[in-house]
């Protein structure tokens, strides 16, 4: 058995080699090699590579980064992936190529460097696979080979798989016909209650989905290579672990990853959680049909007040004047309600509010603080006011030494208990026709309110008394889902 | 104009003087107000005991809760309803929207108008 003629074997080793010294200068190169950039080695021995190569760009410092690197710390260095343009002969035309190139120390007798050795791989058919493919997981099978013979590409790799990890939106990928978990990013994970997915199907790792259709559309996807898109799904999902399914809505799409053969082996799954949005708009929907509501019933009632006005007081000036006072007298409730949303007044701040207009020495106030609901609060800003427009008139108020008491409690019923009592004004009697000032206090007070009126003409003035049952003025929670 | 004299007419409506506009709405158009009721109580109470009526008005929303229980019992009388809502059609669910609807704020020809087909189907 003769000597290994090793310089042969570098010549017809397969992919292209190249040996440079510490000047970057040829020292040798194989056939493979002279054959791929073009040339004869007479034309490259002893030439500076990157004077017969020239490339300014971002390649040609990366290609010099690496072959110091190696000079100086004697470890082999990989890049994973190059372009690099090159013409084919001396003066031929430039073609834009990519390649994988490997340097490796070549050590002298003390064990420092001495040469570098190149080893490059044409990956330019890779890249353009890579260029073609649109959902990034799709290529990794391409590139296989290129990823377990580089550190580089695991580490972009690693990169591409924490942008993955960490998206704001969920993704997932989901392997063989029975859909089994191989990446869950962080998002998917808090999206299932941090259950456990990986190696697990679809059906295993989420028994509440199994009955609504999704894993119908995986099959159909990983059989027939469908596309799916939805949005706003909805879906009942587990969303912590050990509770019941809460209502979900996603937007997601579930796209067929395929093999280099074109064979479907997963399903690609990427979405966005929508459900604190649709719960938004549906608590928006729900706030706008209640506005509208809250608006056309106002204008019924303010519609009412211009026509029960106008058919009650034949005097054109009187009725506007009526009608202005009755709308200012709704609108100082309305805005008392708008102070605390809508919810409830205090009655002592309404009959103060409603009562405002009149010297303070002739009205008096007392009782507890009391909270009535938004209903008895319109209500009973209608009732003071026409009380109060009706002592002005004919009562209390009109003349310098009336007093107008108002007074309210709470009886052992709960019932709210208001008192109207008129003294010193002139004397009363039963008007003989029924007005609308009360026909309306008896309207809202027995039939709205559901309550009892007392109403009695007395000498000194007019008394009146409502029991309002708790039903009709205790404040209710806003009824909003 | 006492288009409709004679007609008998259930109203259930929880405002007040929404309750006073249509009432005079109502008997400016001729009719009679058979029953009235502000709140649902009364309102099932009176859905079952009031007289022969030729048709119903009913407010949808009443005191926070709403009017079909009564709806219901007057609908299975044969009484033609017309609901009246602020929030309008959108507001009926789907039992009721082969129901007419009349939306607040009103005006008399609204009711004339919406009356009149459940007058003369009588």
């Amino acid at each position: 058995m003769g000597e290994v003629d090793y310089a042969r074997i570098f010549d017809v080793l397969p992919s292209p080699f190249m040996v440079v010294d510490k000047e970057l200068r040829y020292i040798a190169a194989n056939r493979a090699y002279l054959e791929t950039t073009g040339r004869s080695f007479d034309e490259i021995a002893g030439q500076k590579v990157f004077e017969l190569f020239p490339n300014p760009g971002e390649s040609g410092d990366r290609l010099r980064a690496s072959i110091d690197k190696v000079m100086a710390t004697g470890q082999p260095d990989t890049l994973a992936y190059l372009a690099y343009p090159i013409s084919r002969s001396s003066g031929g035309e430039v073609e834009n190529r990519y390649w994988t190139a490997v340097h490796v120390p070549v050590l002298d007798a003390d064990g420092s460097v001495k040469y570098v050795m190149q080893n490059t791989v044409d990956v330019t058919e890779f890249a353009r696979i890579r260029a073609a493919a649109t959902v990034p997981f799709t290529s990794l099978s391409a590139e296989t080979r290129l990823i377990e013979r580089t550190r580089e590409v695991e580490a972009a790799n690693a990169d591409f798989r924490r942008l993955f990890q960490q998206a704001p939106a969920f993704f997932a990928i989901l392997s063989g016909p029975t859909h089994v978990f191989t990446f869950a990013s962080d998002s998917y994970l808090r999206l299932v209650g941090g259950r456990r997915l990986l190696g697990c199907s679809v059906g295993e790792a989420m028994p509440e989905v199994r009955d609504q259709g999704f894993i119908e559309l995986l099959d159909r996807v990983f059989v027939e290579g469908y596309v799916h898109q939805a949005e706003g799904a909805r879906l009942m999902l587990v969303r912590d672990e050990g509770k019941a399914p809460e209502e979900t809505f996603l937007d997601f799409s579930y796209h067929p990853i395929r093999d280099p053969s074109g064979e479907i082996t997963g399903v690609f799954v990427q979405g966005t959680d929508r459900t604190e949005s649709v719960r938004a708009a549906r608590r928006q929907r729900l706030l706008i049909d209640e506005l509208n509501h809250r608006v056309n019933n106002t204008l019924a009632t303010v519609q009412s007040i211009a026509a029960q006005t106008l058919r009650s007081t034949a005097d054109t000036i009187k009725a506007r004047e009526a009608f202005q006072a009755r709308i200012q007298a709704l609108s100082k409730a309305h805005s008392m309600l708008s102070d605390r949303s809508w919810h409830d007044t205090e009655i002592g701040r309404l009959v103060c509010q409603e009562l405002s207009a009149y010297e303070g020495a002739q009205v008096r106030y007392a009782g507890p603080e009391l909270v009535v609901n938004s209903k008895c609060t319109i209500a009973l800003a209608l009732l003071l006011h026409e009380l109060a427009t009706n002592a002005a008139k004919h009562g209390a108020l009109s003349v310098p030494d009336g007093v107008v008491a108002v007074s309210w409690r709470e009886d052992p019923e709960k019932n709210l208990v208001l008192e109207w009592s008129e003294n010193g004004g002139p004397a009363v009697s039963a008007p003989s026709r029924r007005g609308f000032g009360s026909r309306l206090l008896d309207t809202v007070v027995t039939g709205e309110l559901g309550g009892q009126l007392d109403v009695r003409y007395e000498p000194t003035g007019i008394f009146a008394r409502l029991v309002i049952p708790p039903a009709a003025y205790i404040a209710q929670e806003l009824a909003l889902g | 104009m006492a288009k409709f004299a004679g007609s008998r007419i259930f109203v259930v409506e929880d405002e007040t003087l929404v309750l006073f506009n249509l009432e005079d709405i109502l008997t400016d158009l001729g009719c009679e107000v058979a029953g009235q009721a502000m709140r649902l109580d009364k309102a099932v109470e009176l859905a079952k005991t009031v007289g022969e009526v030729d048709a119903a008005i009913l407010d949808v929303n009443i005191g926070g809760t709403t009017v079909f229980p009564a709806a219901q019992i007057l609908a299975e009388r044969g009484v033609p309803l017309l609901f009246a809502t602020g929030y309008g059609r959108d507001g009926l669910p789907d039992e009721w929207q082969g129901h007419a609807v009349i939306v607040k704020p009103y005006s008399p020809q609204d009711v004339e108008r919406a009356l009149g087909p459940l007058l003369d189907k009588q």
